[in-house]
């Protein structure tokens, strides 16, 4: 595709040639459209055959899957991928590998039974090329051995501090942004944070407790997070706080009394401020005629 | 100086019979509607009493009018709320009468007289609410106070009773000493409209060549705060179009050369109708002067109509030949400014009313001794028996001061000094029964010269119907061509809403 852009670009710059004035610009830029063309075509054969070369889908696997999936280590946040080309058509597998988003907004049966059957996390889109993609099926038929989440190392993290960074009272240590900018959680602020991102209140449930957040926010797999923190990584003293600030932030559930006690609280707010109004207001539009009646009958 | 004219109007109190002829006419011809059934653009109170709607003039309940900032230099502001006041009380309008305060409208069912079963008693026909359909007992009308009907109530709540002292208000109903007076009421079509100033839609407006305040029914959006803004409570809120609505002076009328309905009705003729020019650049001035000096600075802005600058500057701003001549001959000039007889109804209100009032003289107090009527005791035997004098007044100046002259009782005295040298000296010519000396005394106490009384009594006794109503050539056509083709307006214009209102935006 790079190609053809630019194969279209250069074909333009030369077809206009006839036109100029200068021959000597024109010369000049021949040679940059060439020089341009062949720096173009060496980047693009590289990426194909990077590509092709990482054709190892093991590294792949264990930088884009394993946040949220295992090989016979049993469900994570998403499904256990052990003999899933079995299991799966090849073509849809592939599909779904690639293009996760389009297939769920198609309304694919399997797809849709999958999100409800794994906590309504939808499968991010990460972007693979093609060439990955079947590098990782490659891979996933025959993985030569159990993948379980891997071993993030865990330190004990400060949720208090980890509060501080996500609200970004404290800075992050690499310059990212805080989470707040897009991400809210329950009870923080009146106003809550950004909502760009999903909601995180539960999050450290629904991404498979302690490993699961662990290697998230270790590796960043999907796409939009990867694009802002692949240059900024946490450090792993900020990744075990905010870990321990977003599983105490989903322990705190509300008790099932407490929407009895706000529905109660409210209707006794409402009340208490109409009556308040209603005793402070209560002689307006009240009648002139109708009062003077009753003051000459008393 | 900005030359503008005002068609403006003249109630001769005096000559008042209190028969509602007046509201009727102007019934029957606007608000015989629904949703306008309780409205009476026109009506007549008893004076003192409450009026309709009930106690009006009371403006710390309805905050009408306009009032001096204090510590503010001369500025006036709305009674009602400032800008932002305005803004948060548009959807909360605390000062509004209540339907009560006007009267709930009704009929009665009639049809019941003759299709009621027969029976041993007279079928009757019950009162039926304008407004649920429902029989009701009727609590209120719009003239419920006439004639002191219901007074340790109503008349005993009127405003301006209370420049009164004690005992002068025992008096007022004293039995055989009762004194009251009928005090018609319309839109004033101020100079300076409470209305106007308090709507937020800009529906209220006064017509550019005669100074009409008229309502939009296209504008208005149902804010109701010129019903608060308006002193006079002259602005009515329809409950089934969702406008407001108020006294358009017969404009259609006027346009055809006829004088309003109303005017035009009047059993005992105590209306005259005719246009005046006032200096426009001095209203402000005049609006925010001091209590006791408004009605001087009102009757200041009128301006001459004779004098050629004056001419010159009303031709400058576009008023037409005919016009300026109409204002020549205005019955109105002469009551108010020349003759200085006719005074605003509350001037206090500040909006600088063009309706003015001829204040009432009311009949010599009497007694019936021995069966016979004798008023030698109460009149001055210098004055005659029939003739009343301004000490000997049955209502006390001050509170016709409290109606006519914001309690300037000196603007009302010169106004009454005039009225009764009037009386002496066609007593004089009449009876002959007054010396030439008692004559020319009252002439002087009023001020005025036997060529002056001459005039008065003729304009006040014997105008013919053009000499009351000097209606000026409206050229309606010419106010309008710039924005609207007259032909379309000639074709489209009428009675009845070119367009149905309705609720909402």
């Amino acid at each position: 595709m790079t190609h053809d852009l630019l194969d279209a670009k250069s074909a333009g710059a030369f077809g206009s040639l006839p036109g100029r004035r200068s021959v000597g610009i024109a010369d000049a830029r021949r040679v940059a459209m060439v020089l341009i063309w062949i720096v173009a075509a060496l980047v693009g054969s590289a990426r194909v055959a990077l590509a092709q070369g990482g054709g190892d889908g093991e590294t792949l696997f264990t930088q884009k899957c394993t946040a949220c999936h295992t090989i016979g280590g049993g469900n994570l946040v998403g499904p256990d991928l052990a003999g899933v080309v079995d299991r799966r058509d090849p073509a849809w597998l592939s599909q779904w590998i690639a293009q996760p988003d389009k297939v769920l907004a198609a309304g694919d049966p399997i797809a849709t039974q999958m999100l409800a059957e794994f906590n309504n996390v939808p499968m991010p889109n990460l972007a693979l090329t093609e060439a990955e993609v079947s590098a990782i099926i490659t891979y996933l038929a025959n993985p030569g051995g159990a993948v379980t989440a891997p071993v993030v190392a865990m330190g004990v993290g400060d949720a208090a501090h980890g509060r501080a960074l996500f609200t970004g009272a404290s800075r992050l240590a690499n310059g990212g942004p805080p989470c707040m900018s897009c991400h809210s959680i329950a009870g923080l602020g009146a106003l809550g944070g950004g909502a760009l991102g999903p909601d995180l209140t539960f999050a450290y449930n629904t991404y498979g407790g302690d490993a699961g957040v662990a290697t998230f926010l270790n590796t960043m797999p999907t796409v939009t997070m990867n694009a802002v923190w692949a240059r900024q990584p946490l450090t792993p003293a900020e990744q075990d706080d905010l870990r321990a600030f977003l599983q105490e932030a989903s322990v705190q559930q509300r008790p099932p009394q407490a929407l009895w006690q706000l529905t109660a609280l409210s209707v006794l707010g409402t009340l208490l401020f109409m009556g308040a109004g209603h005793l402070y207001w209560r002689s307006r539009l009240g009648s002139v005629r109708k009062t003077m009646v009753q003051r000459a009958r008393i | 100086m900005d030359i503008r004219a005002q068609v403006s109007m003249v109630f001769h109190l005096d000559k008042c019979i209190g028969c509602h002829t007046c509201s009727i006419a102007c019934k029957n011809i606007w608000t015989d509607r629904k949703g306008a059934e309780y409205m009476w653009w026109n009506n007549v109170e008893t004076k003192p009493g409450t009026g309709y709607p009930t106690a009006w003039e009371d403006q710390d309940k309805y905050k009408g009018g306009w009032e001096q900032q204090n510590g503010k230099g001369s500025d006036i502001r709305l009674k009602l709320h400032s800008r932002l006041g305005g803004l948060g009380n548009i959807f909360f309008n605390p000062y509004l009468p209540t339907v009560d305060d006007y009267y709930e409208p009704w009929t009665y069912d009639y049809d019941h007289l003759f299709s009621a079963p027969e029976g041993d008693d007279q079928p009757t026909a019950r009162a039926i609410s304008l407004i649920t359909g429902k029989p009701m007992e009727i609590e209120a009308g719009p003239n419920w106070d006439d004639d002191y009907g219901g007074s340790p109530v109503y008349a005993e709540n009127d405003p301006n009773l209370g420049a009164l002292t004690e005992e002068e208000r025992e008096q007022l109903t004293e039995m055989e000493r009762v004194v009251f007076f009928y005090l018609p009421r319309i839109c004033n079509h101020c100079l300076n409209p409470g209305c106007v100033g308090a709507c937020p839609a800009g529906a209220v407006y006064k017509r550019g060549e005669d100074g009409i305040v008229l309502l939009s029914q296209e504008k208005c959006r149902a804010w109701r705060m010129c019903v608060s803004g308006c002193p006079y409570k002259k602005t009515y809120f329809n409950w089934s179009t969702g406008k407001s609505e108020k006294c358009i002076l017969c404009y259609p009328r006027l346009e055809s050369g006829q004088a309003p309905a109303c005017f035009h009705s009047c059993v005992g003729r105590i209306r005259y109708l005719g246009v005046l020019l006032y200096d426009a650049d001095r209203l402000k001035e005049a609006a925010s002067a001091p209590a006791e000096q408004l009605v001087h600075e009102h009757r200041s802005l009128i301006q001459n109509p004779h004098h050629p600058l004056v001419i010159e500057a009303a031709k400058a701003n576009g008023i037409s030949e005919a016009m300026i001549q109409a204002a020549q001959h205005s019955p109105v000039y002469k009551f108010v400014k020349q003759w200085k007889l006719a005074l605003p109804l509350h001037a206090e209100f500040r909006t600088l009313p063009m309706l003015f009032y001829v204040p009432p003289m009311l009949p010599v107090l009497a007694k019936i001794k021995d069966g016979v009527y004798d008023n030698a005791d109460a009149a001055s035997a210098q004055l005659g028996p029939l003739l009343s004098s301004l000490e000997q007044a049955r209502m006390p100046i001050r509170y016709m001061a409290s109606l006519f002259s914001a309690g300037n009782v000196d603007v009302v005295e010169d106004s009454y000094r005039k009225m009764i040298a009037v009386r002496i000296y066609m007593r004089a010519k009449m009876v002959g029964d007054v010396s030439e000396e008692e004559v020319q005394q009252a002439l002087q106490a009023g001020g005025t010269t036997a060529e002056e009384v001459e005039a008065i009594v003729h304009l006040t006794a014997r105008p013919t119907f053009e000499e009351r109503f000097v209606v000026p050539p409206l050229a309606r056509e010419v106010a309008i061509e710039q924005t609207l083709d007259p032909f379309t307006q000639k074709r489209e214009g009428g009675f009845g809403f070119r367009r149905a209102p309705a609720r909402g935006a």
